[in-house]
C-alpha cells in the first residue's frame, strides 16, 4: 500500500502529468462531441455514408464567397484590434500594478452586460448619431466587441517582461524605436499569437452582431453555419463546420509555430 | 513525515470532490417514472400565456381528476431551434406550441401522440374553437393520421404590411408593389424569414395568373415545384436592393422610432406596435395587400415521448374555456383559435366606426361587429390569405434558393484581393520555415 | 509630460467608444418606453417593475441562475486550466503542440457547433439535463482560455526559481504554492474573470444544455423575450444596475488595495 502511495505522490510530483485531468476532460467533452460532428457530416439525410455535404459546399459560390467575405471582415476586425489593442496594452503594463487593474477590468466590464442588449444599444448609438448601419457599422460592432480579447493576453505578456532586459538593451544603445521593435515586441509575440486567435476565429463565427448592425444585408459564415443548423440541415451544417475546423487547423499551425519559437528563444534581443 | 500526512490529507479532499461532484452529476438523472407522471411538462413562447394559469391548473385538474399534477415550463424563441431540440434530443416535453407548417413536419414524421379526448366528467371544451381554423387544419392530414386528433390551435394572425401613415400613404401599401418600388428603397424592413418570404414573392410573381384565375394562391404559394421556386428567387433578388435589410425580431421597434417606412409584419406583433408607436406620437397602420397572404396559427401538440398525455389533454381542455382563453390574450396580445360568442363580445369595441364581416370566424350573423380589423380581419382579407404548408422535401432546395437570393452581395473584385491577402500571409511563415531549413542545411553543410 | 497626456487621452478615448453603448443603455433606464432609443420622459418605473414579474418565466430567478452558473464554472474552469497549464508547459515540444492544439478547439469553434455537440453527446448518454450539463458546457469553453492565460505567464517566469526551491529543501507542495502560484496569480485572476465574463454572456451553448425543467440565465431568457415582444425594457434598469455595482466594487477593493503597501514587481 505503501509502495502504491509513494507511486502515486511522484506522479503527481512529475508536473507533466498535471496535464493528465485536462487531457481527460478534453477528450470527453471536446473530442468525442467532435467526432459526433464529423459522423454528421459525412452522412446525408438517410443516415448513409457520403460526402454530398462537401460536395454542396465547393458547389454552392454563395457558401465559399460568405466564408471569403468572413474571412476578410475578420482580418481587419483583427488588425484593428491589435492596432488599437496594443499600444492601450502596453501603456496599461507601464502603469503600477493597482492602477493598471483597474483599468483592465475596465477593459472587461462591458462585457458584464449582455451581449445582445450591448449590440442593440450600439444600433441605438448609431442611430442616435444618424450614422448608417452597415459594413462599418459592422467593424465597428466587431472591434468594439472583441478589443478586450486582444489587449487581455498582451498586457498579460507585457507586463511579465523583465524590465532588465529593456535596460540593457538601452544600454547597449538603443533608441527608443529599436528597444521596441527589437526587444519588447518580439518577447510580446506569444501574447499577440493568442490574441489573434482569440479573435479571429470567433468573428467568422459570430452572428448575432451582423445581423443586428447591417440589418441582415451583410451575412457571414457564423449566419450560414446557423441557419443551417436551425432549419433541420444538420448534415449540412455539421460539414460547414468540419470547413471552420479546418482553417481552425491551419491557423493554429501557423501560430503555434511561432509561438514556441519565440518562447525558445526568449530573452535574445 | 508531515510532508506526507499533507499528501493523504490532499488526496482526501481531492477524493471526496470527486465524489460529491458525481454524485450531483447522477442526482440529475432522470427522475422516476411515478413521480414523472405527476409533472406537466410544457414548452411555449415566451409571454404567450397567463402565468398564472400555470398555477391554477394544478387546482383544477385535482378538482376534476383528483389528482396532483405540477407544471414545468419551458420557454423558447425560434420554433427552429425548438424542432432542433425536440427532433435531435428527443425532450419528453408533454405539451409545445410550434407553428402550423412544424407541426406538418412533426405529423409528418411521426413525432406526435393523439390527444386524449376522454375527459370523463369534465365538459369538453375542445369544441370551442372555431371551425375556421378547423376546416384548414385537415389540410395536414396524413394518410393514416387526421390532424384535428393531434393538435389544437392556440393563437392565430395574418401578415402584412405595417406601415407608417405620415410617410407613405394607405393607397400604395394596397399592392406589394411598394416593396419593389425604387422610390421606397431603403425604406423597407422584410422578415427574415423564409416561408413568408416564399410566399409574398410567390403570390407577387404569379400575380397575372392568380388575377386571371389560371392558378389560385393556395397552389402558388403550397406547391412547390422548381418552376415556382425559380420565379421566387427571381422576385426575391430584385427585391434584396431595395430593402433596407431583414429583420427577425426588431423591425416593430425600428417602425417605432420613425425611419422605416413599411415592414413585413405578423398581424399580432402589429397591434402591439401600433400601440407602441402612438404612445411616442408615430402612427402607424397595418394592412394586407390584394394580391393576398398567408394565414398562420400556433398550435399545441403532445411530442411523441410525452409522459404525462392526460394532463396535457385536460391543460388544453381547460385553455379552451372563453374566460381562460381571453386571459392569455390579454397577455400576448394575440388572436385566440376560439370562436365563441363570449370572446367575440370581450373584444367588441364600441369606440370603432367601421364594421367587419366575422361570419366566416364566429359563425352566421355576425357579419357587421366593431372589433379591431388587425386582430380580427374582414372576411375579405381572409379570402385572399392561404395556410402555408411546411416545404417538406423541397426544404434543402428553397434553403438553397434562399442562401442564393440573401448572400451574394460581393462583387468579384473584393474576393480575389481577400483571397489574395490569405495567401500572403499563409505563406510567409512557410517562407520562413523554408529559410531555416536552407540555413540548417548551409550550416550542416559547413560542419562537414 | 506631454507623453503622460497623450497615453492617458488614448486609453481615455477608447473607454469612452467602449463605454458609449452602456451609456445609452443607462440613460434609457430612466424612461418607460418600450424600445430603446425612444424617449417618452423621465421615469423611474421601470426599476420598481424590474423585479416583480411571472413566478415561472422570471428575470430574477434567470439571473440567480446566471450568477451560480458562472461563479462555478468560472471556479472549476479556473483550477482545472491552471493545473493544465502547468501540466502542458512541462511537456515535450510535440505533445505540447497538439495539446494547445486541442485546448484551442472550443475557442475556435463557433458557439454553436460547440452546442450543437455537446447537446448530441449529453442525449446519447441520456444525462438529463440542467444545471449540472449547463455547468459542464461552461467549463468546457472556458478552461481553454483560462490555459492560455497561465500559460504565457510560466513562459516568462523564471524556471531556476522552483528548481532553487527545491534544492533547498522544499517539497514539490510547498514550492508550488510559495513559488509558482504567486507568479501565475495575476494570470489565474485575469483567467477566473475572462471565464466569468464569458459564461454569463453566453447564449447558444446554455440554450442547448438546459434541458427541459424550466431552467433560464439571463441570456436565455432575453433573447426569449425578444422574439415576441421586443427587448423587455427591465433590462435596462438591471444592466444599469449590475454595471454599477460591479465599478462601486472595484474602486472599493481599489481603494483597500491602496492601503496595503504593493511591492512592485522585481
Amino acid at each position: 500500500m505503501k509502495n502504491v502511495q509513494r507511486q502515486f505522490i511522484s506522479f503527481i510530483g512529475r508536473r507533466r502529468n498535471w496535464s493528465i485531468p485536462y487531457m481527460l476532460f478534453l477528450s470527453f467533452f471536446v473530442l468525442v462531441p467532435l467526432v459526433l460532428i464529423v459522423l454528421y457530416a459525412f452522412t446525408d439525410h438517410n443516415g448513409k455514408f457520403s460526402f454530398t455535404n462537401f460536395s454542396k459546399f465547393w458547389m454552392q459560390p454563395e457558401a465559399i464567397n460568405i466564408l471569403i467575405y468572413s474571412v476578410g471582415v475578420a482580418m481587419i476586425t483583427t488588425l484593428l484590434c491589435l492596432l488599437l489593442g496594443y499600444p492601450a496594452a502596453y501603456l496599461l503594463s507601464k502603469m503600477d500594478t493597482r492602477r493598471a487593474r483597474l483599468l483592465v477590468i475596465l477593459f472587461i466590464l462591458p462585457m458584464w452586460i449582455n451581449f445582445l442588449i450591448r449590440t442593440l444599444a450600439t444600433v441605438a448609438l448609431f442611430d442616435f448619431l444618424s450614422l448608417p448601419l452597415g459594413e462599418g457599422a459592422l467593424i465597428f460592432g466587431m472591434v468594439y466587441n472583441f478589443l478586450p480579447f486582444m489587449m487581455y493576453p498582451i498586457y498579460n505578456i507585457l507586463q511579465k517582461t523583465d524590465p532588465n532586459l529593456i535596460e540593457a538593451a538601452q544600454d547597449l544603445g538603443a533608441n527608443p524605436r529599436q528597444v521596441f521593435f527589437r526587444t519588447i515586441l518580439p518577447l510580446s509575440v506569444p501574447g499577440i499569437s493568442s490574441g489573434i486567435m482569440m479573435v479571429f476565429m470567433p468573428v467568422i463565427s459570430t452572428f448575432a452582431i451582423a445581423e443586428l448592425l447591417t440589418i441582415n444585408n451583410i451575412k457571414l459564415f457564423g449566419t450560414t453555419l446557423q441557419e443551417n443548423i436551425y432549419n433541420g440541415m444538420w448534415n449540412y451544417g455539421a460539414a460547414l463546420s468540419l470547413v471552420m475546423l479546418l482553417l481552425v487547423g491551419l491557423t493554429s499551425l501557423l501560430n503555434s509555430d511561432g509561438n514556441t519559437k519565440a518562447a525558445e528563444e526568449g530573452g535574445l534581443i | 513525515m508531515r510532508a506526507i500526512t499533507k499528501q493523504k490529507y490532499l488526496r482526501a479532499v481531492g477524493m471526496s470532490m470527486l465524489l460529491m461532484a458525481v454524485l450531483t452529476l447522477f442526482s440529475s438523472c432522470k427522475q422516476s417514472d411515478s413521480s414523472r407522471k405527476k409533472i406537466l411538462k410544457i414548452y411555449n413562447w415566451a409571454d404567450y400565456i397567463d402565468e398564472d394559469l400555470l398555477t391554477e391548473f394544478p387546482h383544477w385538474y385535482k378538482e376534476q381528476t383528483g389528482e396532483d399534477v405540477e407544471i414545468v415550463y419551458q420557454v423558447f424563441d425560434m420554433a427552429e431551434v425548438m424542432y432542433t431540440k425536440i427532433a435531435l434530443g428527443k425532450e419528453d416535453f408533454d405539451l409545445v406550441c410550434p407553428t402550423q407548417y412544424i407541426i406538418e413536419r412533426m405529423l409528418k414524421y411521426d413525432m406526435l401522440l393523439p390527444i386524449d379526448r376522454d375527459f370523463g366528467k369534465t365538459g369538453n371544451y375542445l369544441g370551442n374553437i372555431s371551425p375556421f381554423l378547423l376546416e384548414r387544419m385537415d389540410a395536414f392530414s396524413v394518410p393514416d393520421k387526421k390532424a384535428l386528433d393531434y393538435m389544437i390551435p392556440y393563437m392565430w394572425g395574418i401578415s402584412g404590411i405595417l406601415y407608417n401613415t405620415k410617410l407613405i400613404t394607405a393607397e400604395e401599401v394596397q399592392s406589394w408593389a411598394c416593396f419593389w418600388d425604387p422610390k421606397n428603397k431603403g425604406k423597407i424592413l422584410m422578415k427574415d424569414h423564409y416561408w413568408d418570404a416564399y410566399n409574398m414573392a410567390a403570390i407577387w410573381g404569379f400575380y397575372p395568373d392568380i388575377a386571371s384565375g389560371k392558378r389560385s394562391r393556395y397552389d402558388v404559394s403550397n406547391d412547390h415545384t422548381d418552376g415556382d421556386i425559380a420565379v421566387v428567387e427571381e422576385q426575391l433578388k430584385k427585391l434584396k436592393p431595395n430593402l433596407a435589410g431583414w429583420e427577425a425580431d426588431f423591425g416593430k421597434e425600428m417602425m417605432t422610432k420613425g425611419e422605416i417606412w413599411m415592414n413585413y409584419a405578423w398581424s399580432g406583433d402589429a397591434v402591439w406596435a401600433i400601440e407602441e408607436a402612438a404612445a411616442v406620437n408615430v402612427s402607424l397602420d397595418y394592412v394586407v395587400p390584394r394580391e393576398g397572404s398567408n394565414i398562420w396559427f400556433d398550435g399545441w401538440v403532445i411530442p411523441k415521448n410525452a409522459r404525462n398525455v392526460k394532463a396535457a389533454s385536460y391543460f388544453l381542455n381547460y385553455l379552451c374555456q372563453s374566460d381562460i382563453t381571453l386571459r392569455n390574450m390579454d397577455v400576448s396580445g394575440y388572436t385566440s383559435a376560439l370562436g365563441t360568442p363570449e370572446i367575440r363580445d370581450a373584444q367588441m369595441d364600441t369606440a370603432l366606426t367601421e364594421t367587419v364581416n366575422l361570419s366566416y370566424f364566429f359563425g352566421p350573423g355576425n357579419d357587421s361587429l366593431l372589433i379591431n380589423p388587425i386582430q380580427y380581419p374582414d372576411s375579405s382579407v381572409v379570402e385572399r390569405c392561404v395556410l402555408l404548408h411546411d416545404f417538406l422535401d423541397k426544404n434543402d432546395r428553397v434553403l438553397e434558393m434562399w442562401s442564393r437570393a440573401r448572400g451574394d452581395n460581393l462583387d468579384r473584385r473584393m474576393i480575389f484581393i481577400i483571397a489574395g491577402i490569405v495567401l500572403l500571409i499563409a505563406a510567409w511563415p512557410v517562407y520562413g520555415q523554408i529559410k531555416k531549413y536552407q540555413s540548417k542545411r548551409r550550416r550542416l553543410g559547413k560542419k562537414s | 509630460m506631454m507623453k503622460r497626456i497623450l497615453s492617458s487621452s488614448y486609453l481615455g478615448l477608447l473607454l469612452v467608444m467602449l463605454y458609449a453603448p452602456i451609456l445609452v443603455i443607462i440613460v434609457f433606464s430612466f424612461t418607460e418606453a418600450k424600445v430603446l432609443g425612444n424617449w417618452t420622459g423621465f421615469s423611474l418605473k421601470l426599476y420598481t417593475s424590474l423585479f416583480q414579474g411571472g413566478k415561472v418565466h422570471s428575470l430574477s430567478s434567470a439571473l440567480w441562475n446566471t450568477l451560480i452558473i458562472g461563479l462555478s464554472a468560472a471556479f472549476v474552469s479556473t483550477i482545472l486550466g491552471t493545473i493544465a497549464a502547468i501540466g502542458i508547459f512541462n511537456l515535450q515540444p510535440g505533445p505540447q503542440k497538439a495539446f494547445r492544439m486541442i485546448n484551442a478547439i472550443p475557442i475556435l469553434n463557433p458557439d454553436i457547433i460547440t452546442a450543437i455537440s455537446l447537446f448530441l453527446l449529453f442525449v446519447s448518454l441520456g444525462i438529463s439535463q440542467g444545471h449540472a450539463t449547463v455547468i459542464l458546457a461552461h467549463i468546457t469553453f472556458c478552461t481553454p482560455y483560462v490555459v492560455l492565460s497561465v500559460l504565457p505567464r510560466l513562459h516568462r517566469m523564471n524556471v531556476n526559481l522552483y528548481e532553487a526551491a527545491l534544492d533547498l529543501g522544499a517539497t514539490p507542495f510547498l514550492a508550488l504554492r510559495r513559488i509558482l502560484l504567486p507568479e501565475l496569480k495575476p494570470g489565474m485572476i485575469n483567467g477566473f474573470i475572462l471565464a466569468f465574463t464569458l459564461s454569463i454572456d453566453d447564449f447558444v451553448v446554455t440554450l442547448f444544455t438546459i434541458g427541459n425543467e424550466g431552467l433560464e440565465t439571463i441570456s436565455t431568457y432575453i433573447y426569449a423575450d425578444a422574439r415576441k415582444g421586443g427587448l423587455t425594457p427591465e433590462l435596462r434598469p438591471l444592466s444599469a444596475i449590475i454595471f454599477i455595482t460591479v465599478l462601486i466594487l472595484l474602486i472599493i477593493i481599489n481603494q483597500r488595495a491602496a492601503k496595503k503597501p504593493n511591492l512592485k514587481r522585481i
